[in-house]
């Protein structure tokens, strides 16, 4: 984004009033950057002190660029963009850049976790209470740094063991009631209290096994919560060096394949693996799988026609209303206005909800009252259901074209129409010639910005037909009133089934590319836009 | 719709009379409105019906208005309800206010300067608002678990975190849309205004804002009834529900169709589609008739 | 807030006074803590635990939050340490405890259902429970429905299943014995549908079928030795009948089952007095206030059992927790126990997973024992990971023999594609 030298705008100025305006402006720019400077500060401070590297680099690296955007002369159009631009690079394109890195990974179901977190898993469901194993009173003791359990067997004895030395019976110790050793001869007591709040040590205590015997087979105690502990066994080690679990009852070692999943020498699986990225592999599989390649080209043409369709729709019938109503002589205009904008003023979901149950084929208004009860499956079909969503849509956001239109209308300069209406044109003539075109300057934005948010109009679709009917003919669970944002939302698996977050995320890029270059392409082709 | 000019007796159309030139030209409005009133309020109807029943569900049957009972507005008291409408409001102001500033200067700059790279930036801002944010939550709460680290208020449940997410937004959404209304200024307003001295600032605050009001109460409604409909972002940054906002507080009372109570929810809507009313009718008064004429280029 | 604060002051009250109760009523409490494996009550060690600056923070949905909320309240004051209950959709919960578990952000506890389990698992996100010493009160359908692979994953406290509901007024309150049975009933009943079933709109509802499906010997996935393979049991011969069954009875045919009820509209028919007999769960009790019901299990549409899926739902521990001991202990000291499982039940009456539960204070008590009885000849909701995959496909497929497609080609062709997706 950097400017142009030349920008004839700002060279004559006139010195004497420059110089007052300078002083003024300059003295709140200056307070308003010693705040920015000041807050930055701080933030690259406190994440000094957390050890925020990312976070560090990215604020200083913005603190510098928000100090040359406002105190360089050349730097003018950056000045008036430079705050929505930091909120968008951090909030928006950040995330892309996510998701991005997102897709050439394997994240999703059975691979959610770091390689430590699986691991840890692996060992967590590998570890069994021995069978009718007893539990015994516990607790907790130490002496300096290592820490120990002393436990009360099924006879009274006290035995106190570590993670080095088994169990072996202490002289001399009590317990209390319940059977919990209050003293240990040789050991420090750790008082549940204390092991509670200590989460160090707490977290200590529940990593600690004890075990019971020389034996290794006969398994070790563990405590969950302070106060019992229980025998048991893991078959499954983490060899560090070997980078691999071991099954000491079978034999096999689990060793990573490049799919972060741990796969034995036999042939069988863990169930927990780990994310690890993949490469390219999520966009080819989106490009390429018949299976997601098809149903997603009818999902993508509906999608520009539902965005397309509902736009124009909207915007004919509430500009209609408009040149209807924008009329002087009509009284209580404001009432009127005020009542067809009802349905903008209520949350886009419960809406579609209602209709949802509306639109119902047996027992809905919508058949009962204005189709003399025939059984129309407005939602069942898939060109009605499609037609269903257009017309809830309509019902959405006429209110705002209408507005929007009025306020557009009421601004046309009334010069040109009266001349018209003197050189005889019609009306339908003068809308079209003169009023239409007119018009389109102030809402043609409007429009597109419009079109882009129905692209991406989640709540419409999702809550009203979720995307069915399904497809009959295709393998994958969509539906021919999906979009591309519940396909995709569909297919991430957050809603059910098997989560797939990378080639979610892969088709996302992908969608976004084509539908940028579309757009790219057919701005360009705009005359509108030419002019800019 | 056929209401034109039903009461015009045949002898009218050879010697139209007062009272029928009225009809034709504006009092066919009247019962065109009746309908078009008809179709904006009657699914609402059920809303409103369901909120003054107990038992109420919004599945459209004709049983309107069985019964009548406040209930269900006041079990609003015995939840978080105006805590969250007290949220959404601060939240959705806050939201608007910012789209509106950050909006505005991007596309006076846009509008008023040469730079290089500024057509393909503001082709690039529209497009960016296309992606398809489905799966960015992992993103959005990766990001806000870092940051919160760094400055906690704008961690994972803070409702400045949020008004931060939406003003990421405020750009790509709103630039393009008041671009287009700022060109409609003409130009030679600036130069004058220059000439007699005025720096870029003081053409932009005092010159340009007044003129273009209408579009910014158009981005300001816009941006506070996203905000006021979003669930998705919201449900992922507020945890604790005295931070909620309307939209995910309400959902929750009906996510679980196996206990969804239709009843309160539907009167917490009626409550809650006020605000949104209310802004309406303020707003319109700059959204409609607010362009001064002829400042639209011709 | 004022109101929540208000909500769980009472239950905390009511908690006490029960407490007080059978304590001062009954020599159970004390001979308790006699007996032969003695480990602290709660009460016992209460006084020594203070984890003061120590936090909990557990998931839990708006439902069950009150029921919650009291267990906590006597963990915090007994303990000093802070519980924070964060509420969320119950729906939200699964993918958002996979998600946000890694990331060290997750809760250490949260509510859950017990088919979530295989992809918790799968995730890495969950840890295992021991059930303390009240081990041996849990049902032991519950305990096996939270047991994966050999291993106890969550403490379950409530089951839950679906039955046959019936409009006594209409068809008296003799369960019928078969299919062809309840819809003669209903006919002779003179009630405008005989019998009357959700199947969620459009999306179909695999679940609510589901006992019909078992009847005909078709279950979801092969089950050996009590457990469930990832082998698709419910193609062949049997699927197929099951299709054809409901082919039958949709809409093109009998036109009994039908795509435009959905949830609300059944329970208004049957509340209406509509239908003569619906298929529901306990949680819609409530809808039926205008009739006199009773209920009982499901009657067989194909000659076998027919065996509703059985749900378990529970407390899962995170395998991030860093509090797992403070975790642990208030699961086993704080909500194993009789009265913080009452507790749980008041505040939301679902079949208990814990004996000596006094249901008498639900709305209606007998229709607890109709529902228990329909649990008793179901099955486990299948819990391995391979479950998430078939709901679409077995909806969507269902949905659409109910609208009148072919049976046995749509079955079938659902078959297929459900074993590919499982496969790929």
């Amino acid at each position: 984004m950097s400017t142009e030298t030349a920008t004839p705008v700002t060279r004559p100025e006139a010195p004497a009033r420059s110089w007052r305006g300078l002083g003024w402006g300059f003295l709140v720019k200056l307070l308003l950057m010693m705040i920015v400077n000041a807050v930055g500060l701080s933030i690259i401070m406190s994440a000094w002190a957390v050890e925020a590297w990312a976070v560090l680099a990215a604020s200083a690296l913005l603190l510098v660029a928000a100090n040359w955007v406002y105190f360089a002369r050349r730097t003018l159009p950056l000045k008036y963009i430079f705050p929505g631009l930091v909120f968008l690079l951090i909030f928006q394109v950040f995330v892309m850049g996510y998701t991005a890195y997102v897709a050439t990974t394997n994240y999703g179901a059975g691979h959610n976790v770091d390689k430590g977190q699986a691991i840890d898993a692996a060992l967590i469901n590998a570890e069994r209470r021995v069978e009718d194993s007893a539990t015994y009173p516990l607790t907790v003791v130490r002496d300096g740094d290592t820490i120990g359990f002393a436990v009360t067997s099924a006879s009274g004895a006290v035995q106190v063991g570590t993670e080095e030395e088994p169990l072996a019976a202490v002289d001399g110790a009590t317990a209390d009631g319940s059977g919990r050793p209050t003293e240990v001869p040789g050991w420090e007591v750790v008082s549940l209290n204390e092991l509670l709040s200590d989460q160090a040590l707490a977290q200590e205590v529940t990593q600690l096994r004890v075990p019971v015997s020389d034996e290794a087979d006969e398994g070790s105690l563990r405590t969950r919560e302070g106060s019992t502990a229980a025998v048991y066994r893991s078959s499954l080690t983490w060899d560090e060096e070997a980078d691999a679990l071991v099954d000491s009852d079978s034999g096999v070692t689990y060793t990573a394949n490049e799919y972060g999943t741990f796969v034995g020498d036999d042939g069988s699986t863990l169930p927990v693996g780990y994310r690890v990225g993949i490469g390219a592999e999520n966009f080819v599989k989106a490009v390429t799988d018949p299976d997601l390649a098809a149903p997603l080209l009818k999902v993508a043409a509906w999608t520009f026609a539902f965005a397309f369709l509902t736009v124009a729709t909207s915007f004919l019938l509430g500009l209609f209303f408009a040149l209807i109503y924008n009329d002087d002589r009509l009284k209580g205009k404001k009432t009127l206005r005020t009542l067809f904008i009802l349905p903008y003023a209520f949350p886009a979901f419960l809406t579609a909800l209602l209709w949802r149950g509306m639109l119902n084929a047996e027992f809905g208004v919508i058949n009962d009252w204005f189709f003399f009860g025939a059984n129309i499956n407005w939602l069942g079909d898939p060109w009605l259901a499609k037609f269903s969503i257009l017309f809830v849509n309509l019902w959405l956001s006429y209110p705002y074209w209408f507005l929007v239109c009025t306020g557009a209308l009421q601004s046309l300069p009334s010069e040109t129409t009266e001349a018209a209406k003197i050189d005889g044109a019609g009306r339908w003539r003068q809308f079209r010639s003169i009023t239409f075109p007119l018009l389109m300057v102030s809402t043609a934005p409007l429009a597109i910005a419009s079109f882009a948010f129905n692209f991406n109009n989640f709540t419409i679709i999702y809550m009203l037909t979720n995307g069915g009917p399904r497809f009959t003919d295709t393998s994958v669970p969509l539906g021919s009133t999906d979009i591309l944002i519940t396909a995709i939302y569909q297919i991430s698996g957050v809603a059910g089934g098997r989560a797939d977050y990378g080639l979610a995320s892969a088709l996302s890029i992908v969608v976004f590319v084509v539908v940028g270059i579309v757009s790219a392409i057919a701005f360009r082709q705009t005359k509108k836009l030419e002019e800019f | 719709m056929a209401t034109t000019a039903p009461s015009a007796p045949s002898t009218s159309r050879r010697q139209p009379t007062r009272r029928s030139r009225w009809w034709l030209e504006v009092g066919w409005k009247y019962p065109l409105a009746v309908l078009i009133i008809f179709y904006a309020a009657f699914p609402l109807v059920f809303v409103l019906s369901a909120s003054l029943d107990e038992g109420g569900n919004l599945r459209g049957t004709e049983s309107l208005f069985s019964s009548i009972s406040f209930e269900n507005y006041a079990n609003l008291n015995d939840t978080l309800f105006w805590t969250w409408v007290g949220n959404t409001l601060i939240i959705g102001a806050a939201a608007a206010v910012g789209a509106v500033l950050m909006g505005a200067c991007a596309a006076y700059a846009f509008s008023r300067f040469r730079f290089q790279g500024r057509r393909f930036s503001l082709t690039g801002l529209l497009i960016l608002q296309m992606f398809p944010q489905t799966v960015a939550f992992v993103a959005v709460f990766l990001l806000l678990l870092a940051l919160g680290e760094v400055v906690p208020s704008l961690g994972i449940d803070s409702k400045i975190a949020l008004i931060c997410v939406y003003w990421g937004t405020a750009l790509g959404a709103n630039t393009f849309l008041m671009y287009g209304f700022f060109n409609s200024i003409p130009s030679e307003m600036d130069e004058a205004a220059k000439i007699d001295g005025a720096t870029h600032a003081q053409i932009f605050w005092k010159l340009i804002m007044p003129l273009v009001t209408p579009i910014l109460a158009v981005v300001g409604l816009l941006a506070f009834v996203a905000a006021f409909g979003d669930f998705i972002l919201a449900k992922i940054i507020l945890v604790s529900n005295d931070n909620w906002t309307l939209a995910i507080g309400m959902y929750a009372w009906v996510s679980d169709q196996l206990t969804a109570r239709w009843g309160i929810f539907s009167a917490g809507t009626v409550i809650a589609a006020l605000p949104v009313l209310v802004l309406f009718l303020t707003l319109q008064r700059y959204i409609v008739g607010g362009l001064t004429s002829g400042s639209v280029k011709g | 807030m004022r109101n929540t604060i208000g909500k769980v002051v009472i239950a905390a009250t009511s908690v006490a006074l029960l407490a007080a109760c059978s304590s001062g009523t009954t020599d159970d409490e004390p001979s308790d803590a006699m007996s032969e494996e003695p480990t602290p009550a709660a009460s016992e060690t209460s006084d020594a635990i203070d984890a003061t600056g120590l936090s909990l923070t557990i998931w839990v949905d708006e439902n069950r939050e009150p029921a919650v909320a009291a267990a906590a309240e006597t963990f915090m004051e007994e303990t000093g340490a802070t519980v924070e209950l964060v509420q969320k959709n119950f729906e939200d919960i699964r993918a958002d405890f996979l998600a946000q578990v890694p990331t060290g952000e997750g809760p250490d506890i949260t509510i859950g259902a017990h088919d979530w389990l295989g992809a918790l698992i799968e995730g890495g996100v969950v840890n295992t429970v021991d059930l303390g010493e009240n081990a041996s009160s849990f049902a032991q359908v519950a305990v096996d429905a939270m047991t994966y692979d050999g291993q106890l994953y969550g403490m379950p406290y409530s089951t839950e299943t679906i039955a046959l509901i019936q409009n006594t007024d209409l068809v008296g309150e003799d369960a019928p014995a078969t299919w062809d049975d309840m819809i003669q009933a209903g006919i002779d009943s003179g009630a405008d549908r005989p019998f009357c079933i959700n199947t969620n709109g459009e999306t179909g509802d695999g679940y609510t079928m589901y006992p019909f499906q078992t009847s005909f010997g078709a279950p979801v996935f092969v089950q050996e030795n009590g457990s469930y393979t990832s082998e698709v049991g419910m193609g062949g011969e049997a699927g197929e009948a099951f299709a054809t069954w409901l082919g039958e009875n949709g809409e093109k045919g009998e036109g009994y089952i039908s795509t435009t009820v959905d949830y609300d509209i059944n329970n208004q028919l049957f509340n209406s007095g509509e239908c003569a007999y619906t298929i529901q769960g306990p949680w819609a009790l409530g809808s039926f206030t205008d009739v006199n019901f009773t209920v009982n299990p499901v009657p067989s549409a194909g000659g076998e059992t027919a065996s509703p899926f059985v749900g378990v739902q529970g407390f899962y521990v995170s395998s991030q927790s860093e509090n797992a001991l403070l975790a642990n202990t208030f699961l086993t000291n704080y909500v194993a126990t009789p009265e913080a499982m009452q507790a749980l039940y008041d505040a939301d009456p679902r079949l208990p997973a814990f004996e000596g539960v006094d249901t008498a204070s639900a709305p209606y008590p007998d229709a607890i024992a109709g529902f228990q009885a329909s649990a008793e000849g179901g099955v486990p909701m299948p819990s391995i990971p391979e479950m998430g995959s078939v709901w679409d496909f077995w909806n969507a497929a269902e949905s659409a023999i109910i609208k009148g497609a072919d049976p046995v080609e749509t079955w079938n062709k659902m078959i297929t594609d459900l074993t590919a997706s499982l496969e790929g």
